[in-house]
């Protein structure tokens, strides 16, 4: 017995002792880490992918008079650098060649793709991203418009990083905000199309004062840029998508002068799907609550008959940008990138089935029907606008 | 945990046996009885007391003619009482015919004790009673007129509250046995009593409301107890540890307090009391993880603040063990977890820093649980001094000096602040030894190490018990029923029932609908105009 406990005893400490040997293998400490804040892919001249990052400098350059490293005050420095490669796994090993520290994914919170490599195409590029373990899939995604190796090297405009900048802008949702994860579920749907913000970089006199911003959009068909849009049609494909959470609705009334603004409380768009023979049909339901928040026409928005109206025009209004954005979609770029293909799979599998190759024609001759429901809740403290008190 | 019991007897257990038989003999040769002749009863006692100055042996005549002594210790017995009520009534105008019963009758002392054997005088004389000895008699008388200087009634200080009864136990037992009789005033209320300590015999007391606790739990407790046999008590951790079902746990099985109100508590709840002679702290069983993290002031505040503490309690009993092993983890293998800010701002506090994580929580944890030992061990004037270059060591000072991050001193004094507020010291300090092995599983495999800890640990509680009642009732297993006093603090008028598990027998503490006014109870009394009850 005795001689039993003691050989377990030994097993049991030899044993704890394995523990330790595993070691600490995958043991970082955060000031070993090179912190990727924003990745940039551009397709170089000579056809070459130019992986370009922005490290986050946690090392402060330049010691302060009080050196107190306690406070840990972000000097808003970041390291760009760039590196070409054929696969981005490539690039990636060259570019931690470059560095002392490990590149680390985990916070990679920005991607951006240049225009010159959105026209080749952008699936291959993004299998490392999905593959590596610490890539986040919560990245938001962008189009730039020009290279995206410039909206790296700016200037953040009020954040400490650039990355903040445009993330918070994203989240923002005053255009669209699109993540990795999001990306490729677009992707790879049945109908294969996908959209984009797109990165236009204002420039100011002197390059210090220039940034970057959401403007419009890019559809990519089967992973490939296959056009831009304009901001405003953006936002009608904002509305068909159920991605609008916020934005302000400016309309001229029909019977008045001046403008009347809303601003979005909450909207929801259901899509419904109908096959009835050769009829595929859509019906976008639209429910959407607003405010008012400006008035300078002479209406009296006290009285229901005017909000009434305002209503219709409201529906009217965001009929009108649907529509618009529609047209764009499918007659000049025709790229489902609304997905209403699966809508259709989901809902009549069978004949999806039998349909999916056709599925480039349907879409283009597809009958949408977009029905909005537009609820003002409420019209504001005054009733007239007080600044025009001769009307009636 | 089988390794470690193997190495602990292997130990102790040859020492353990010998001492315990040598005690036998010791106690064998005293079992004398008294003789007729009071010079052989002398001279046994003489022998049995040599080289004890503070043995007194009194000769004196009774009623001018019959020899007798008088012995006691000096210091534990009253002197002034044995003069004015032993010595004087016996000396002056004693009748000619005496016997033991007409002395008996003389003494003006309430307790007296006919003794007879030498075991018993000496257990009679070392409370502090004096012995009177008379000629031509095989019995004595032993004359209870011990008294000795008592600590008086103070709040304990490790269990001060704002609002409840601020007095405290202290080290007498019969004063002890008084505070609790004077919490529950009811013949029910049974204190035994039995002495252990082959040296010491040291009383204890063992407490209970007939009817409420098990009369198997005072079984066990009671042969428990019997089975000790130990050269002394010297405070009632030694019993503590000798009746725990499982002594090698780091969790106390056993709640110990200084509060009568909390003992009395207890014993409404079919509990157990020890009160053990010469000790403040009275041993509660059995006891449960959720009443260690009681405080005595949850029932004396309003309920919806004390179910507030109680969990902020909780959640720093968690944050006091697991703290600083989260840190380690996230920061050296799960750097994707925190905030993309945070992050960076951790990375730059740590830019100077040389050590690994681990090696920085470990360095500026022993140096916390090293300044909080030398203030507690400090004398309360040099105490202050402690926490000044303490607060100096590891504040502003090692961070300056780049041997740790601020985070990291922010997470140690969280940790800190956490341990404290576990209010048992017993388990904060179980709690204290536990977090360093997790540090270390933090270090070595990060979350995946912490969480082999955490395992094991939950095992470890789930499968201790105290006297039979599981560790972590009535969240495991599952006793909905008493929730209200573990999840909450209900209200007193919705605390009906006694816990499931020690006041079964007697279930029902209370009538329900106490209810201060409520609707069924409440009507208009229209002739007096006020409240009436139906």
């Amino acid at each position: 017995m005795n001689y039993r406990r003691k050989i377990s005893f030994i097993l049991l400490a030899l044993m704890s002792c394995s523990l330790l040997l595993t070691g600490c293998w995958d043991q970082v400490e955060v000031n070993d880490l090179a912190v990727v804040t924003m990745t940039g892919l551009d397709l170089t001249d000579e056809n070459q992918l130019e992986l370009s990052v922005n490290i986050a400098r946690t090392s402060s350059q330049q010691p302060q008079e009080n050196s107190d490293s306690s406070s840990g005050q972000l000097t808003g420095k970041s390291v760009i650098l760039s590196t070409t490669g054929n696969t981005l796994a490539e690039a990636v090993s060259k570019l931690q060649q470059q560095l002392s520290r490990q590149l680390f994914w985990g916070h990679n919170e920005i991607i951006i793709f240049g225009e010159k490599l959105a026209k080749e195409g952008i699936a291959e590029h993004l299998e490392f991203l999905l593959r590596h373990p610490e890539t986040r899939e919560r990245a938001n995604m962008f189009i730039s418009i020009g290279s995206a190796k410039e909206v790296l090297s700016l200037a953040p405009q009020i954040e400490h990083y650039v990355a903040d900048d445009l993330l918070e802008m994203a989240k923002l949702q005053t255009g669209l905000n699109i993540t990795l994860k999001e990306l490729m579920q677009m992707m790879i749907s049945k109908s294969q199309a996908a959209v984009i913000p797109c990165l236009i970089i204002e420039t100011k006199q002197d390059h210090q004062q220039s940034y970057p911003f959401i403007h419009g959009s890019a559809i990519l068909k089967k992973g490939k840029l296959a056009g831009l849009v304009d901001s405003s049609t953006t936002r009608g494909i904002m509305w068909a998508r159920n991605e609008l959470d916020r934005g302000t609705v400016t309309i001229s009334p029909e019977n008045s002068e001046g403008y009347i603004s809303f601003q979005l409380l909450s909207s929801s768009t259901e899509v419904i799907p109908y096959i009835h023979g050769d009829l595929w049909r859509i019906t976008l339901r639209i429910h959407t609550l607003d405010d008012i928040i400006e008035n300078t026409t002479d209406l009296d928005l006290s009285v229901s008959k005017h909000i009434e109206e305002l209503e219709m025009e409201l529906e009217d209004d965001i009929k009108r940008r649907i529509n618009k954005a529609l047209t764009v979609a499918q007659e000049q770029m025709n790229a489902d990138i609304f997905q209403f293909a699966d809508a259709f799979y989901r809902k009549y599998p069978n004949i999806w089935k039998q349909n999916k190759d056709r599925w480039s024609d349907i879409f283009t001759k597809l009958d949408v029907v977009v029905e909005a429901d537009a609820k003002i809740s409420r019209p504001g403290g005054t009733g007239k606008s007080i600044l025009k008190p001769n009307q009636e | 945990m089988s390794q470690f019991k193997y190495l602990i007897n292997r130990w102790s257990r040859s020492d353990r046996q010998r001492s315990v038989n040598r005690d036998l003999q010791h106690t064998q040769k005293t079992k004398a009885a008294l003789s007729n002749q009071l010079d052989n009863n002398l001279q046994l006692l003489q022998k049995v007391y040599a080289d004890c100055s503070d043995i007194i042996f009194h000769n004196f005549w009774i009623g001018d003619q019959i020899q007798a002594v008088l012995i006691y210790i000096d210091g534990l017995t009253n002197t002034e009482e044995v003069d004015q009520h032993v010595l004087a009534p016996l000396q002056k105008d004693f009748p000619h015919e005496y016997n033991l019963e007409t002395i008996r009758k003389k003494i003006a002392v309430s307790y007296i004790k006919q003794v007879e054997t030498i075991d018993d005088i000496i257990a009679e004389i070392s409370v502090g009673n004096a012995f009177l000895l008379v000629d031509q008699e095989n019995q004595g008388l032993s004359i209870g007129v011990s008294q000795w200087k008592t600590r008086s009634i103070e709040e304990p200080s490790a269990e001060s509250v704002l609002r409840g009864p601020r007095e405290g136990f202290i080290e007498s037992l019969r004063v002890n046995t008084a505070l609790l009789r004077r919490k529950v005033r009811n013949s029910n209320l049974k204190i035994r009593t039995m002495s252990i300590g082959t040296y010491t015999t040291t009383p204890i007391g063992i407490a209970y409301i007939e009817g409420i606790a098990e009369p198997d739990l005072i079984q066990e407790m009671m042969s428990r107890l019997e089975r000790i046999e130990i050269d002394g008590i010297l405070d009632s951790m030694y019993i503590e540890e000798m009746i725990e079902d499982n002594p090698y746990s780091p969790f106390p099985q056993v709640l110990s307090t200084e509060r009568p109100d909390i003992a009395g508590a207890y014993l409404l709840e079919g509990h157990i009391v020890v009160l053990v002679d010469g000790s403040p702290s009275v041993l509660i069983a059995p006891t449960t993880m959720f009443a260690l993290l009681q405080s005595p002031e949850d029932y004396y505040e309003r309920y919806v603040g004390s179910t507030a503490i109680r969990w902020l309690r909780y959640l720093f009993f968690i944050i006091s063990l697991l703290g600083p092993s989260i840190y380690i983890a996230v920061i050296t293998y799960h750097q994707e977890m925190i905030p993309t800010k945070l992050l960076l701002t951790m990375a730059k506090s740590r830019e100077q820093i040389p050590f690994p994580a681990l090696v920085e929580a470990l360095l500026m944890e022993i140096m916390f649980e090293a300044l909080r030992e030398a203030g507690a061990r400090l004398p309360k004037q040099i105490g202050s001094a402690v926490s000044i270059v303490g607060a100096l060591v590891i504040g502003q000072a090692a961070i300056s000096a780049g041997i740790v991050s601020s985070p990291m001193v922010m997470v140690v004094a969280i940790t800190g602040v956490a341990s404290f507020m576990v209010p048992r010291f017993v388990v904060g300090i179980a709690v204290r030894v536990l977090r360093f092995p997790l540090m270390f599983l933090a270090g070595f495999l990060g979350l995946l190490g912490l969480l082999l800890g955490v395992i094991v640990i939950l095992n470890h509680l789930l499968a201790l018990r105290s006297f039979g009642v599981p560790y972590l009732t009535p969240l495991a297993p599952v006793q909905s029923s008493d929730h209200k006093d573990v999840l909450l603090r209900a209200p007193h008028w919705r605390m009906n029932t006694r816990p499931h598990l020690t006041g079964m027998q007697n279930l029902y503490r209370q009538s329900s609908n106490q209810r201060g006014i409520n609707h069924q109870r409440m009507t208009m009394d229209d002739e007096e105009g006020g409240f009436y009850e139906l």
